[in-house]
């Protein structure tokens, strides 16, 4: 018999193929493009691949109980999911593509060897997402940390683009080093055009995290896509009607295996009755790998007896009951009783139970942030806040004109707000910590918070004080005062204050505005004002 | 240059106009001039005209670097940063006197790009072929500044690589310093912790412009900040003096800018010290101040 490859599905996996570079290179520029470029409004950048997410869309909507619109594009994804099974996984999805190619790289430097009718069950990543709908149900979004657009984006923010940049500017050093200008100048000026952070706290444990799912790749072909992708397995859920088929012909077929040893995900398709449709991605591997063209996907409506997952029933019920039993561990802590001083919110940040309940973690907020001041969250939000965005004005301060991070949120737990708006909202509160601050404890002069205080009038007003030095003198020095009611609590004062490495002058929660509780200044007085007009 | 000096070069000078045929009125062209009038653009060059043309200060293939306050993240009509339009007349000027290359760069205080972007500044001085940089903090060297207080500091070495600086500060009020003209603008050629600077700033301030020594300082007084220093945020705190001040000499321009807040130039500390140090002279009944209208 004649051994001949099929051609048309040689070509087939080329478009495949074509097709991730095509979408992994779209979010890596939109990721890129998520900066300030110069424009005070971005134009929808990458936010829009985690609009069609639908884990994303469900857990936000069940968590938070609101609806966002833009998260209906999810169901798109969801119709063509319906008929064509996952082939977003293996066609779309960049951090499938990521772990296609490394599981590529591992395979050539034979890290990898796939075996020969492999029974491990694939019922992890259900499991996962029974876990995570549950948990949503108990208004405590686990979406974000396995979601493979938040894990793939906050990856990329947190981890591999201060690690770009240090690189780069350590080359650019390097250039001015070796007196090579205008290739150091190039560096330099690229890197300040594209504005990329430098520092984040948690990144080593964010990129290790990073680096340990690609080298899973290592023991099995798309270790994550096939184990742990909770969206991979909600897609799963809805590919019960696809409309290609897997098919076999026995004519062909010489019982190699090798497109079951080949197959991505597992899918299985050999034996020819095995082929798990919602496992498939539809690579097209098998087929094109088939040394006698034995494989093909037709156009099939009628509906099969499709062969599903080893998933039973007690297993989906006991980790739904886990869920049930864990979610409220997150709910017991003492930040949901009073608001914790760090928790400083970015602005347009709703409510912080609706934020919970709304945040992804995908990072992209923390990406486009001008000063690097909004962080992950490590213990200031408590366990349900873990890699939420919070500002630390000492690393970098809320830039007075820039709402960016509201309008690159792609779940509105940061609502968009204008320019104007933004200058209107209150996200803390500034205090002076008088015995470390220059004029007070060391009769200095200094007044750098209130130079750089950006509303008008200044929330840092000067008042003179008096500080008796050991030498018997007194020096009169101007000392900040804060005006509570003009501190929209921005940090650019804590961050630019002299003292270092404990600020003399510090941001805290309090007095934001989007907290019933969190509040300072009672204003009684407005609302005397409003009873007698009313 | 010593008080004798110069007063024996105003009377030489003097006899040369009224002696001499009209070549000798180069030599007494005014030390500083003002020009008052409705374009930013058209008045600063009228100044750099009256005072003797750019040729005077740069001269051909000079690599020339302009440096204007761009601090802030903020409009021009904020009064927080340079009027771009003076920016972009120097640059102009300065190509027209057969500058090489003309660098225009500040270190900023909000996120670089947005200053450059907001202050309108990045795209005048680019239409006028400048090379605009963010400054990079690859290029600070640790340097000897041989200040009274500021011994050594981080300095861009992209000032000190150039040929000619020409200053091209805005007039603002400073809760410090009480205004911040031309010399305080030099703290935007450094980098470390300026902040700490203020602890000292009249001091730190002379050190610098000892350091730096512009060929000409153009002050922009167009539109300048009354309140809320040094970056306003509200056409409220700014005031239309619709004024270019110009001269050779730092410490005269920044003590005619003084006048704009009506401070007597004797009352502000660094301006003291900078003529102590040599670097001008403050006593403005001492220059020679052309003022035009146009």
């Amino acid at each position: 018999m004649k051994r001949e490859k099929s051609k048309k599905y040689f070509w087939l996996q080329r478009l495949r193929i074509f097709s991730q570079i095509l979408f992994f290179g779209l979010f890596i520029f939109l990721l890129l493009k998520t900066h300030y470029a110069g424009e005070d409004y971005l134009k929808p950048t990458v936010e829009r691949f985690f609009h069609f997410d639908p884990l994303l869309a469900l857990t936000t909507v069940i968590g938070s109980r609101l609806l966002y619109a833009a998260l209906l594009l999810s169901l798109i994804t969801i119709l063509l999911t319906l008929f064509f099974g996952r082939f977003v996984c293996g066609w779309v999805c960049p951090l499938g593509s990521l772990h296609q190619f490394f599981s590529f790289l591992f395979k050539k430097a034979r890290l990898l060897k796939p075996v020969k009718d492999d029974r491990q069950s694939l019922s992890p990543k259900y499991l996962i997402l029974a876990l995570v709908l549950v948990a949503s149900l108990l208004t405590v979004n686990l979406a974000g940390y396995l979601d493979p657009l938040s894990f793939v984006y906050r990856s990329f923010a947190v981890f591999v683009s201060p690690v770009v940049k240090f690189i780069m500017s350590e080359g650019a050093g390097l250039a001015y080093h070796l007196g090579l200008k205008s290739t150091g100048q190039g560096i330099s000026q690229a890197l300040e055009n594209l504005a990329l952070n430098s520092t984040f706290q948690n990144a080593l444990f964010i990129g290790l995290l990073f680096l340990g799912a690609l080298l899973l790749n290592a023991r099995k072909e798309r270790f994550w896509c096939r184990y742990l992708c909770p969206t991979g397995a909600l897609l799963s859920l809805f590919s019960r009607f696809n409309l290609l088929k897997l098919k076999i012909d026995p004519e062909k077929c010489i019982n190699c295996h090798l497109c079951s040893i080949q197959c991505e995900t597992n899918a299985r398709p050999y034996p020819a009755d095995e082929w798990r449709s919602s496992e498939c991605v539809y690579c097209n591997t098998c087929a094109a790998i088939c040394p006698t063209a034995a494989i093909s996907f037709p156009l099939k409506l009628k509906a099969e007896k499709i062969k599903g997952v080893d998933l039973n029933r007690r297993k989906v019920l006991l980790t739904s009951l886990t869920a049930l039993l864990v979610a409220p561990i997150f709910k017991i802590t003492s930040h949901r009783q009073r608001s914790y001083p760090t928790l400083i919110r970015p602005p347009g940040a709703l409510p912080e139970e609706q934020f919970l309940a709304k945040c992804v973690k995908c990072g992209e907020c923390m990406k486009v942030c001008p000063t690097n001041g909004l962080q992950p969250a490590l213990t200031e939000a408590g366990p349900e806040g873990v890699w939420t965005p919070v500002l630390v004005p000492r690393i970098g301060y809320c830039e007075y004109y820039c709402s960016l991070c509201s309008q690159v949120c792609p779940t509105g737990a940061i609502r968009e707000l204008t320019i104007e708006e933004k200058t209107q909202v209150k996200i803390g509160t500034a205090w002076v910590n008088k015995n470390r601050c220059l004029p007070y404890a060391l009769g200095k002069s200094c007044i750098v918070c209130e130079e750089h205080c950006p509303v008008s009038p200044k929330a840092i007003q000067l008042v003179r004080v008096e500080t008796l030095t050991p030498e018997g003198k007194v020096a009169s020095n101007l000392a900040p005062f804060i005006v509570q009611e003009n501190c929209i609590g921005c940090g650019i004062c804590e961050n630019k204050c002299p003292v270092v490495d404990e600020p003399a002058i510090r941001v805290s929660s309090i007095g934001e505005h989007r907290s019933q509780k969190n509040r300072l200044i009672l204003e009684i007085k407005e609302e005397n004002e409003a009873k007698s007009i009313n | 240059m010593e008080r004798r000096d110069f007063l024996k070069s105003l009377v030489l000078s003097g006899l040369a106009l009224k002696l001499g045929p009209s070549i000798y009125a180069q030599s007494v062209a005014p030390e500083l001039t003002v020009v008052e009038g409705e374009d930013p653009a058209a008045i600063t060059r009228e100044a750099i005209k009256a005072l003797g043309g750019m040729n005077k200060f740069i001269g051909r293939g000079d690599k020339v670097l302009i440096k204007p306050n761009i601090g802030w993240d903020r409009t021009p009509e904020m009064a927080a940063c340079t009027n771009p339009q003076v920016v972009k007349a120097l640059v102009e000027m300065a190509y027209q006197a057969g500058a090489k290359e003309v660098i225009v760069m500040d270190h900023t205080i909000n996120q670089p790009k947005r200053c450059y972007v907001r202050s309108g500044i990045q795209e005048a001085a680019q239409q006028a072929g400048a090379k605009v940089l963010f400054a990079d903090e690859q290029r600070l060297k640790r340097m000897n500044l041989k200040g009274e207080w500021l011994k050594e500091w981080e300095v861009f070495q992209d000032f000190v690589e150039v040929d000619k600086l020409i200053n091209v500060p805005i007039a603002k009020v400073h809760s410090l310093s009480r205004v911040t003209l031309g010399m305080k603008n030099w703290l935007g050629a450094i980098g470390g912790s300026r902040n700490q600077l203020h602890q000292k700033i009249d001091q730190a301030m002379v050190d610098l412009a000892a350091f730096f020594k512009p060929a000409l300082t153009v002050l922009d007084g167009y539109r300048i900040l009354v309140r809320n220093g040094p970056q306003g945020g509200r056409t409220s705190d700014t005031k239309l003096m619709k004024t270019v001040v110009a001269g050779k000499d730092p410490v005269a321009v920044d003590a005619y800018g003084a006048t704009f807040f009506d401070y007597q130039p004797s009352e502000l500390l660094f301006l003291k010290l900078a003529q102590q140090r040599g670097l001008g002279k403050f006593e403005l009944e001492k220059v020679r101040i052309e003022k035009r209208k146009i």
